[in-house]
């Protein structure tokens, strides 16, 4: 397989990126920055750092949108990664620039050089894709697949009881790209809470060779100590690599098709919600007549982690 | 010597598995049913009034009073959704009834349900069995009814699953989402079963064929109307049973161990694509913000439900009737 790979975003997205660098079945084409875990601005910074770290600077980090489709200033969870989305560690500034185009265009225009081949990872809120949708009609069509971190199904969400945090992030954004006809999987906290680092596994990935293990270690202590006071966990979810997992290994997960929608009113805005097909419905309502997406319904753990443990791990 | 029975006003839109939780609630002796009030869901108000007054002659207990409910929504809505392609037009099988010879008496549905709380403080309990705008037309009109009334028990929400009106939302939430938050959130002692649970209580062809052996007179009757609902089901939900939404939430009151609760905060969506849905949230993951769901009381949300159980015990109580 050389299908080639757009990544897309940052923060403890950190670790699934370093994990695609380290994958030979793929090829990084180019990393998309959004506000999410830290603001865009910082995120683009983060980017071309570890693209850097990576020893990787001619992967093209593409700036994406500031804020969401509509509703101004985003929440930055930096409660979560540290202010700097790296969990407060100091490195040197990066020396390369962001490119050109925006994020957006970049999408666009990589899908429409590629069509069919194109597989975007998207692991912050769906601005940058939604505004890639809406410029141009045939993206959803071009696009090989997007593999979503998003979304809580028939789970409690982690912003609040109903909504999920990359998807509270721009409830409007995501709405578009669920019901846009591309070829979706959709990742939610419901998989990706059950597949955790614990501190021993932190202690192994520590004392490893992995290439970027000490760096990582470092990273992820702000991180795991959020966890503690959030979850109680002695440990990490592994969202972010848990999606990468679906990109490569899409065999270790079980899939559910069904028409997702986004909630974007009231208290339940950024809310997920699929219609899992068991009922015939009498009349017409907002789930009829848009294509289904697959909503990951479970996860073969052990193996994950073993994927994820295997590629941080590597020298 | 038994315990002392159980006074319960039964909030209802009947409806086909209405008038056999009514039956069932008449036919149980731990239940002393004091009234039953009126709704719109099954059937518009006027209507369920007119069927409650008849399932009341059918069972003779003409002396239990019926308190008209509601024609609208808390919010004075006007487009109601109602469920006649589940029940019937008439709400009970399409059989051509007479009208009953009874009325209901003068008070409205949330002025009874305020007198009875008031009359007997912490000792009544509410069966609701469809949208909740009595319930919370009561809690409007005394500010004290969430503490007299004792215990609310009621049909409503799919938790952490599809609904049935549409995949958001559930029928009697839906059909007054306004009613239901301010129901959930009023700090009454409130018991909710939702579709997650009560589509696990099936009662099929087989059972119905027994009931219709039984010599019981509401069983009999029963079997009449439940043709319309069994046809419904097959074509919605391709299934050869019926689901026991109502008796189950009855038997729910009469003894609540044949269920299983989790206790949290229960916040409904008024407005967008949504409208209608049902969160529950039990506490137990902590949250970086407040969020709306943060310092409202708890209620009990129904999680496991012994189905079998239940259907014996419905089926029982019908063949002896």
């Amino acid at each position: 397989m050389n299908s080639p790979r757009v990544a897309h975003h940052i923060g403890d997205d950190s670790m699934a990126i370093f994990m695609a660098f380290q994958s030979p079945e793929i090829e990084v084409i180019g990393l998309t920055t959004i506000f999410g875990n830290v603001a865009t601005k910082d995120a683009t910074h983060n980017a071309l750092l570890l693209c850097e770290i990576a020893e990787r600077p001619d992967v093209p980090v593409a700036e994406g949108s500031y804020e969401p489709l509509k509703r101004g200033e985003p929440r930055v969870a930096d409660f979560v990664h540290g202010s700097d989305g790296l969990g407060n560690i100091s490195l040197p500034p990066p020396k390369g620039s962001k490119a050109d185009k925006t994020a957006a265009e970049f999408l666009v225009e990589k899908a429409s050089q590629y069509p069919g081949e194109v597989s975007i990872l998207a692991l912050g809120p769906l601005t940058n894709l939604a505004l890639a949708i809406k410029s141009d009609s045939t993206f959803a069509s071009n696009v090989k697949k997007i593999v979503i971190l998003g979304g809580a199904f028939f789970a409690l969400g982690n912003v609040n009881p109903a909504a999920e945090a990359n998807i509270y992030g721009d409830p409007e954004a995501a709405d578009v790209v669920f019901t846009s006809g591309a070829n979706i999987v959709v990742v939610g906290i419901n998989i990706t809470t059950q597949v955790k680092l614990t501190d021993e596994d932190l202690a192994e990935l520590r004392e490893s060779k992995g290439r970027h293990a000490q760096l990582l270690s470092d990273m992820c202590k702000f991180y795991r100590d959020w966890h503690v006071k959030s979850d109680g966990l002695h440990g990490i979810f592994l969202h972010d690599p848990v999606s990468f997992v679906a990109l490569v290994r899409p065999d270790l997960f079980s899939y559910k098709k069904g028409v997702v929608r986004v909630e974007t009113q009231g208290i339940c805005v950024g809310h997920t919600l699929m219609d899992q097909g068991l009922k015939k419905w009498n009349s017409n309502n907002p789930w009829s007549e848009y294509s289904p997406v697959s909503v990951a319904w479970t996860v073969d753990v052990d193996q994950v982690v073993a994927h994820i443990k295997k590629l941080l791990m590597k020298p | 010597m038994g315990q002392p029975k159980k006074k319960i006003i039964i909030d209802t839109d009947p409806g086909i598995d209405d008038a056999m939780a009514i039956f069932v609630a008449l036919r149980s002796p731990e239940l002393e049913v004091i009234g039953l009030t009126t709704i719109f869901g099954n059937v518009y108000t006027t209507l369920a009034t007119r069927n409650a007054l008849h399932l009341l002659e059918v069972a003779g207990r003409t002396d239990i009073p019926v308190a008209e409910g509601s024609h609208l929504t808390i919010t004075k809505g006007t487009k109601l959704r109602i469920a006649d392609f589940v029940h019937g037009t008439d709400g009970l099988g399409n059989q051509n009834f007479a009208p009953p010879k009874g009325k209901a008496i003068e008070q409205s549905a949330a002025t009874f349900l305020v007198q009875q709380a008031s009359l007997y403080p912490g000792e009544v309990t509410v069966v609701a069995l469809g949208p909740l705008t009595n319930i919370a037309l009561a809690l409007e009109l005394d500010p004290d009814f969430a503490k007299k009334v004792g215990q609310i028990v009621l049909l409503g929400g799919a938790f952490a699953v599809n609904g049935n009106v549409n995949p958001a939302a559930e029928a009697n939430i839906f059909g007054d989402p306004d009613a239901a938050d301010l129901v959930f959130t009023s700090g009454a002692d409130i018991l909710a079963v939702g579709i997650n649970i009560t589509h696990q209580v099936v009662l099929t062809d087989t059972d119905r064929e027994k009931l219709s052996k039984s010599k019981g007179k509401l069983a009999q009757y029963l079997c009449k109307i439940l043709e319309v609902y069994f046809s419904y089901h097959h074509v919605a939900y391709n299934t050869a049973g019926v689901y026991l939404h109502d008796p189950t939430t009855l038997l729910a009151a009469v003894n609540p161990s044949l269920l299983t609760y989790a206790e949290g905060v229960v916040r409904v969506q008024t407005s967008g694509i949504m409208r209608g849905l049902t969160i529950f949230y039990n506490k137990k993951k902590r949250f970086g913000e407040v969020t709306e769901w943060s310092d409202k009381p708890n209620v009990k949300v129904a999680v496991t439900v012994d189905a079998p159980a239940v259907v014996e015990l419905v089926m029982e109580r019908l063949m002896n009737s």
